[in-house]
Formats: C-alpha cells, structure tokens, sequence
C-alpha cells in the first residue's frame, strides 16, 4: 500500500510539472534589487553562421552581433524618414577633415568609459577599456584575407592602405598584426582618423555597420578553437566579446541562444527625441534613460513558421513575422488587427523595408537590350497592383522608381510615366518598338522572349505563372526559365539571360548604394550591375553624386539620374516590401527603423502581464478529461454487468 | 517547331484514329478473341475502359487546335468554356464575391469548382491537366515499351552473355533511388513533358524487362519453340511470330498499370518541383499549390479537392482496367497476380 501512495505521489508530481511552457526558467528569477527579471523569448529561424562581426553578412548573424557588438555610429531608433545616423561608441557624430597635403579623412572620437564584456581572454578577467588601438585592429581584420570579410573590396576603394595590407597578405601568406593600419591614424587613445583615398560620404553608413565593429584582440587570440590544458576553447566566430548591451553566455545549436544584460554599459541611452506625436507619453517616460531594459533574450531556434506562430499564440514568445500562410489569421481584409488579435491586446507592426523589386532587362541582349520602346512597353502592360494583391497580402508598396521610401531623395509623388499599367499604352508603344500586336513587322513572327526566375517552390511557381501571362498580354509569347537561386545567380553574373526579377535591400539608405546597381563600372565580375547597363551621362551624374554630402545640388542630381532610369527603362521598378508584425501586450516594439537591427536594446516587457496571459491562453480544457473519464466509465460498466451476466 | 494548324489537327486525329484501329484489330484477332470475350463480360472493366475514354476524350479536346481570330488558337475544351471569365484570383466554389485580402470583389460569373489564385476555373484547369497526364503516360510507354520488351525478349531468348549484359544493366539502374535519377535526368535535360517522359521511360523499363526476360525464358523452353526451331526457322522469326504475341498480354497490362504509375509520378515530381514547366496545368501542381493554400485562413481546399479526385478516378480505373485485362487474358480463369 505504502508502494502504492509512493507511485501515485510521483505521479501527481510529475504531472503537476507538465505544462506547455517550452523554455527553461530564465537565468534568474529577480533582479538584485528585487524587481523581476526581464527575460525575452524570442523565435530564431536558425543558428547564425559565425558571430564574427567582421565575417557575418546574413540577417541572422547580424540580429545576434548587432546585440553583443556596437560600432562608433547607429541608426535613430524612431526616425525612417530620412534615415538618420547618430553617435553611438562616437563621443559626437565624425569631423570631416581635409589635410594640407590633400587627404581626406573622418575623424572620430571615442566616448570615454566604454568596456569590453568581461571575459576570461582578459588578463583580470575584467573588460578593458576601448581604445582607438582597437579600431585599428577591426580594420586590419577586414584587410586579413583569412578572415574573408565580404565588404572588403567595397571599403579597399576608398579607405588607405586596406588593399594594400589585402595584397600583402596573400603574397606572403601570413597577416603582420604588429604593423599600425596605414587607414586609421591614432590621435591618442580616444581619437583616431580614417584616411580616405577619395571622397566617400558614405563610409558613415559603413561606420554603422558590425563589419566595423571594433573586437578585442585579446578575445581573437583567445578564443583559437585550440586545446590548452586540456580544455578546447571554442573559435572566436562562436565566442562574441564586444562592447554591446548583452553578452552571449550561451549557444546550444539548434536550440537556443541565450544573452544577458552587459552590466558595464553604459555606451548609448534611450533617445531624448524623435518619436511620434502621437506616442509621446509612452516614449517620454523611457527617454534618457540607461538601456537595456530587458536583462535577459532567449532565441529559440524554431525552424518551421507554423511552430513558431503556434508558441505566439499560447504567448511564449514575444514576436512574430507574418507569414502568407497565417496572414488572413490576424490580419483583416482593412489590414488591421482581427477582433480576435485586438481582444488579446496585440501590436501589430507595419514596416516598409528599404527595398525595391523590379524587372531587369540584359542591356547587351540584342533584343531588349536595344529597343527601350520594347522595354517600355512591358513596363506598361504589368499589373503591380494585381501581383500586390494577390501574392502580397495587398500590403507592399507599388514602386515608381528604383529609390525605396525614406532613402534620400526618394520622391513620394514621383510617377513613372510607363508604370500605370496601361494597357493601350503598352500595345503603342509596342507596335513603335517594331512588333505590332507581338509579332515582328518584317517577318511576321512572333516575338519571343526569355524570362529567368527563381522558381523553387509552389508560391514561386504560381508568382511566374502570373508575370508570363501579364508580359502575354501584350500579344509576345515568354518562355519562363526556371532556376534554382545559385543558377539564377550564375546567369545574371555571366549575363546569360534576356529579363529577370530582381530585388535589393539597402546596405544603407543613401541612393548611391541603389543607383550603383546601373553603374557602367560595375559590370560584371566588377560590380553588381548586372543589367549591364552603361549609359556615360547616367556614369558621370552618379559619379558626381556619390562624393556628394545631401544638399539640393544632390538632390537635383539624384532626381535626374532617376529621370534618365525612368526613360531608359533597364528596369521596371515592381515593389517596395512592407512586413507585418505582431508583438504581445506584454512587449510592445519601440524602435520604428527597421535598419535598426539591436532593437531589443531598446525593448521591455511586462513579466507580470506575461504570466498572468499564459495562464489565460493555455487554460487546458477540460472536456477531453471528462470524456475519456465517461468512456472508462461506461466501458467498466459495461464489463461489469457483461461478467454478472456470463458469470 | 511550330506546324500549321490542319496538319497538328490531322496528326492527332491519326494519332486518334491508329489507337482506335488497333485496339479494334487487336480485338478481332483470333489470338485473342476469348479474352476479348472475357473482357466484355466483366462489368468493371467496360467501366473503367469508359471512364478511361472519358479521360481521353478530354485530352482530345485540348489537344484539337481551332482559330480564335488573328494570331490566336484556342483548343476545343478552351472553346467549349469560353463563357467563362476569368477572375482576378482566389474564389470559392459557386462564390459571388473573389476571395481577396484587400479588394473582394464580386466575380464576373459562377464557377462549379471556384478559382485559383490567378483567377482560372479550377474544373477548366483540371479537365486541361487530362492532357498533360496523357501526354506524360502515353509518351512515357512510347519509350519504355519497346525497350522493356526488346531488352526482356532478347535477355530471355538468348540468355547467356546477352543476359548478363541486360540484366547488369538494369541492376545497375535498379540499384539507384528511382527517385532520385528522376531528379537527375531533369535537371540535366531540362523542364518540360518530352524531357519528363523521357525521363520517366528510362527508368521505367526495368520493371517491363523482368517480366518479359521471365515470361520469354518459360516460353522458349515450351513445344511450340522447340518446334519451330526444328523447322528452321530463324532466331528473328521465332521471336516475331511467337515469343512476342505470346508476351503481349502482359504488356498490355504492364501499359495500363504503368500508365497510372506515370500519370501519379509526374504529379509528385510536379510537388517536388520538378515537373512540369511554368503554365502547364497539371494535377501535381494544384496539388503542390494546396500546400500553402491549406493553410489559409479560410483554407482554399477546392484546388486540391478537384485535382486529387481527378487523379484519383483515373488511377482507380486503370488500375481496375489492368485488372480486368489480366483477368480477361488468364487462361486458367482464375486470379494470378502479375507485378509490374
């Protein structure tokens, strides 16, 4: 009997801890002080490739560094329209100056009493301080071939001395660390200056970007995936020691990536201004004060969209994206918040990505590639606003040009006179590039035309599907090629396709980093103009433009290089993206700049909010209990009365 | 290439018309009149040769060209549904307003079986992908009948070395994933349904050989053999004359079982994304599409719904079909169960 009462103890024990709750308790319960502890959980899609910030170039990567490393500058949390940049391990935003002898240079201060995560590659234990030695080294990192930073050509065109120490390198195998970087000279420990080879306005924007972070030297050379002592110390790509908000004391693969406050910063502060009227209570109580809030983020890496929605439902995780498949779930057709979502009190989030989708014709394939009228026509016949709705949600923007919203020099009322899909327009202008109603007037054949996707699954299929028979309608016949991502990138670098779809997100919301994409100098393998468009007066205005701080010279200049792609037409802007996110009650999003990738600095829940939702959420119902209760129940009957009967 | 017209229109009637004769010939042929006999007192089997006809009265009539004005043809089916409007996407089944996130709208007309996402009707596209899974079976047997059969006679007939030849071959091919050189062959030959059939008859014939190699080696050991080679009769003529008519039933039945393996097949290479191209209807890909269209809130079933009953229907009665032939051509009369 006692045997018994044990089993059933261990039992009621054990079910007693069942609960839907799939994450393990959070670092600690409360704060020193007693207050809880903030603790974030949220989806991962998968585990980053490397945390190197001077290697990592995917979103992924970038969400993790981006929280563990700061650069001198970052974006404004709450400003998308311009995009402004502010100083962040920068005591000031960077001076540009001109020396006697001609160089350019930027010269940047560093904000005093900002450390380095304590970690063991330090001698005590204890970060350091950083120093403008540091920023030396980042930079000499990026010059290191073995390293493989992926914007090293980019930067080597205009900062001194990278290519050089490149070049070095690779002829002698091996990479000097002892030699001062000829880019960077130290003013003192808290001043140093980028030399530049020529005017490069944007290398602010780089400045704000992790492959510019600066990394302790002392971590690289600790952290060497070696043996010592018997203990393997892990590679630096998987042990970030920077100067960021959070630290990572945990990487379990494939399931979570755990970061914790960084109690020594002290780099940046909530921001004084720039939020939304209209929000102005809510930010003016978390203005000016020290950041992060939360003191713990959790990435659970949940690789299926499904799960990851499901674990938002029940309330385990603090965001999530919206996909296609779950749109219609939460979102109504007035693109608001279904009753459902708004009577659990969810924010939804409508971010326009610094993006544009377009068309790109072969600007060296005889047929498109000579007959802007052709071009033109196609422009004209495509139905954006169709594809928009039907394929996304009706939610992204209709594009008119190449320059995505809150990038300078974007015009809101700018239309493209061959993009309001105007099919009689199009049949015109048709007929004036040479092929009446589709068909070749000399020969009388039909006009055939190659259009290279990537098509890899059913939604990519039926998205090729709908641009063939939009091109259709102008009477021409298209040939859908379909490829896998990796050919279709193969056929645009060796220019061995007529029109493509194609998209980019800027690197940095300055319009060189998108007219660059038509430069005459960037043909492959140069560049990444992989229209091959080349136009001399397009060349020259982006050249001049480029070395441009923003004035209205610039802006003229921008207008008119936009003017000159509109006529032109080597593309036909489609779209801008526009994604929707949800945040629960308990985690409202602050920052508004999607550029803005260590958010969560910014971000602070309502534990208690948190727990007292899970618990109404995941109520368990008892119904299934009882009816299996009821079924035991009649069955014992039944077999009770079965044995009184058959004795 | 692209051939006028009449002459596209003629190669399918004779195309058509060939079909007919021989299964009219084949059918008064003494050879094979009792399980002609046979086949017309099994009920299920006229059946299943009906639905069957039904199928490929369809794929006739998508296959038959008319003009529709300058530099526009249109096929019969296209012709018969030409009252139908074309939507702006999604709708369901006998709806009234299209199923859109922003712009509902009310639809140009009633569809029995509702839209897709491009706005077509759903029973339209499901009667058009008769055509493409006719065209993959019956260009698929054209390559993988004559070889399963030649390699199976030959391999049977000759044994020895030939033997050992045919059968290191197709254990070599059998030895490799069916699905995966497939895959392979595709990709390599590029998209498109004379690329899949090809694809699908060079992996396909194994099977055929087996059973031929079997059959020809039980049949070559029998009287008839022996005494045909007592007269003197060459190797080619005792092939022809009676090795072959007497392994034709079982490739008539391997045919019609086959064919409903191909037609299924080209439907999971289409969901793997791997068969047809961009624009051909196709039940693997309405099927592929109602992944994602499941999982919509309201779910869009009516694609996958029509497209799986489609297919289902037809391998139901080609299966059935097989069964009823083998039944038919069973000299024994009773059930002997033939693998492909």
């Amino acid at each position: 009997m006692a045997l018994r009462i044990l089993y059933l103890t261990v039992a009621c024990a054990l079910l007693a801890g069942c609960s839907n709750n799939p994450h393990p308790p959070p670092f600690r319960e409360k704060r020193a002080d007693g207050t809880p502890w903030q603790a974030s959980y949220r989806p991962f899609p998968d585990d980053p490739r490397s945390l190197d910030p001077q290697f990592s170039y995917d979103t992924l990567g970038h969400a993790v560094v981006s929280l563990v490393y700061e650069e001198m500058l970052e974006y404004h949390p709450l400003k998308t329209d311009p995009y402004e940049l502010i100083p962040c391990l920068a005591d000031g935003m960077p001076e540009p100056i001109s020396g006697s002898d001609g160089t350019l240079a930027y010269r940047f201060r560093i904000k005093r009493g900002v450390y380095f995560h304590d970690d063991p590659c330090f001698s005590s234990g204890k970060g350091r301080e950083l120093v403008a030695a540091d920023m030396a080294y980042a930079f000499n990192r990026i010059a290191d071939p073995k390293v493989e930073c992926p914007v090293l050509s980019t930067l080597a065109e205009f900062v001194v001395g990278l290519q050089e120490r490149n070049d070095e390198a690779k002829r002698t195998k091996s990479f000097d660390y002892s030699k001062p970087f000829p880019g960077i000279r130290v003013i003192d420990d808290h001043t140093f200056d980028i030399l530049l080879l020529k005017p490069f306005p944007q290398l602010l924007y780089w400045m704000a970007m992790p492959f510019t972070a600066p990394v302790p030297r002392e971590a690289v050379e600790y952290y060497d995936g070696r043996s010592h002592d018997g203990t393997i110390r892990q590679q630096f790509k998987f042990k970030p020691v920077g100067t960021g908000p959070f630290r990572l004391v945990e990487w379990k693969k494939g399931l979570s990536l755990r970061l914790i406050r960084n109690d020594n910063y002290t780099a940046t502060r909530f921001p004084t201004e720039g939020w939304p009227a209209a929000d102005a209570a809510r930010y003016q109580a978390m203005a000016g004060k020290p950041i992060p809030f939360l003191d713990e983020v959790d990435f659970r890496i949940i690789r299926e969209s499904i799960p990851a929605w499901l674990l938002f439902r029940q309330g385990y995780v603090e965001a999530a994206g919206l996909g296609k498949d779950v749109f219609d779930t939460a979102v109504s057709a007035r693109q608001e918040l279904t009753p459902e979502y708004q009577a659990r009190g969810v924010w939804l989030y409508k971010d326009a990505e610094p993006s544009t989708f377009y068309f790109q014709f072969n600007m060296q394939n005889p047929v498109v590639g000579k007959n802007r009228k052709l071009r033109q026509a196609i422009s004209a016949v495509y139905d954006v606003d169709l594809e928009i709705d039907i394929f996304m949600n009706g939610i992204y923007l209709n594009a008119q040009q190449l320059l995505p919203p809150g990038v300078y020099g974007y015009q809101a009322d700018f239309k493209d006179p061959y993009r309001q899909h105007n099919v009689e327009q199009a049949r015109q202008l048709l007929a004036e590039a040479g092929y009446p109603n589709g068909y070749d007037a000399k020969t009388g054949k039909q006009l055939q035309l190659t259009l290279d996707l990537t098509v890899d699954d059913a939604e990519s299929r039926q998205l090729a599907e709908f641009e063939k028979e939009q091109i259709e309608k102008l009477g021409i016949s298209v040939k859908v090629e379909e490829n896998l991502w990796a050919t279709q990138q193969d056929k645009m670098d060796r220019g061995n396709f007529q029109f493509t779809a194609s998209g980019w997100n800027a690197d940095y919301p300055d319009p060189e980093n998108f007219f660059f994409l038509f430069y005459g100098k960037n043909i492959p393998p140069e560049g990444n103009n992989n229209s091959r468009y080349a136009n001399p007066e397009f060349d020259r205005l982006f050249e001049k433009m480029r070395a441009m701080e923003n004035s209205p010279e610039r802006l003229d200049l921008i207008h008119r290089l936009n003017a000159i792609l509109t006529e032109d037409c080597p593309m036909i802007p489609l779209y801008h993206p526009v994604a929707f996110h949800l945040s629960q009650p308990w985690a409202p999003r602050v920052v508004l700049n999607p550029l803005v990738s260590n958010g969560l600095k910014y971000t602070q829940i309502d534990v208690a909010m948190r727990k007292q939702k899970q618990v109404e959420w995941n109520r368990k119902p008892m119904w299934p209990l009882a009816g299996i209760a009821a079924f035991l129940a009649a069955a014992g009957m039944f077999a009770y009365r079965w044995s009184q009967r058959h004795g | 290439m692209n051939f006028p017209l009449w002459i596209q229109n003629l190669a399918i009637f004779l195309l058509a018309a060939s079909m007919g004769s021989a299964f009219w010939f084949v059918a008064r042929s003494p050879r094979w009149q009792r399980a002609t006999r046979r086949f017309r007192n099994d009920k299920v089997g006229l059946l299943s040769a009906c639905v069957i006809s039904v199928y490929l009265f369809i794929g006739l009539l998508d296959s038959v060209q008319i003009p529709a004005g300058p530099h526009r043809d249109r096929t019969a089916l296209d012709w018969m549904f030409h009252g139908i409007k074309r939507e702006r996407t999604y709708s369901a089944p006998l709806a009234s307003t299209s199923y859109s996130a922003t712009r509902p709208q009310p639809l140009e007309g009633r569809h029995v079986l509702g839209t897709d996402v491009l706005g077509k009707d759903v029973l339209l596209q499901t009667l058009k992908a008769c055509r493409t899974a006719l065209i993959i079976g019956g260009l698929t047997s054209m390559i993988y009948i004559p070889l399963g059969t030649l390699f199976g006679v030959l391999a049977g007939y000759y044994r020895r070395w030939v033997d050992d030849v045919i059968q290191y071959i197709y254990s070599t091919l059998a030895t490799i994933p069916s699905i995966l050189l497939l895959i392979a062959i595709i990709m390599a030959l590029g998209k498109g349904l004379p690329q899949i059939s090809i694809a699908l008859g060079v992996t396909a014939w194994v099977g055929l050989c087996r059973l031929i190699r079997g059959e020809t080696m039980r049949q070559s050991q029998r009287a008839y053999v022996e005494a045909a080679r007592a007269l003197g009769q060459s190797h080619r003529q005792i092939i022809c004359r009676h090795i072959l008519p007497n392994v034709m039933h079982l490739v008539i039945i391997n045919f019609i079982l086959g064919f409903s393996g191909f037609v299924m097949t080209e439907s999971i290479l289409s969901y793997l994304g791997v068969g047809v191209p961009v624009g051909t209807p196709s039940w693997g890909q309405m099927i592929d599409s109602a992944r994602m269209e499941l999982a919509r809130e309201p779910a869009v079933w009516w694609n996958l719904g029509a497209s799986a009953c489609a297919l289902f229907f037809l391998v139901l009665a080609l299966n059935l079909l097989g069964d009823a032939l083998r039944r038919a051509f069973d000299p024994r009369g009773s059930s002997v169960s033939v693998s492909r």
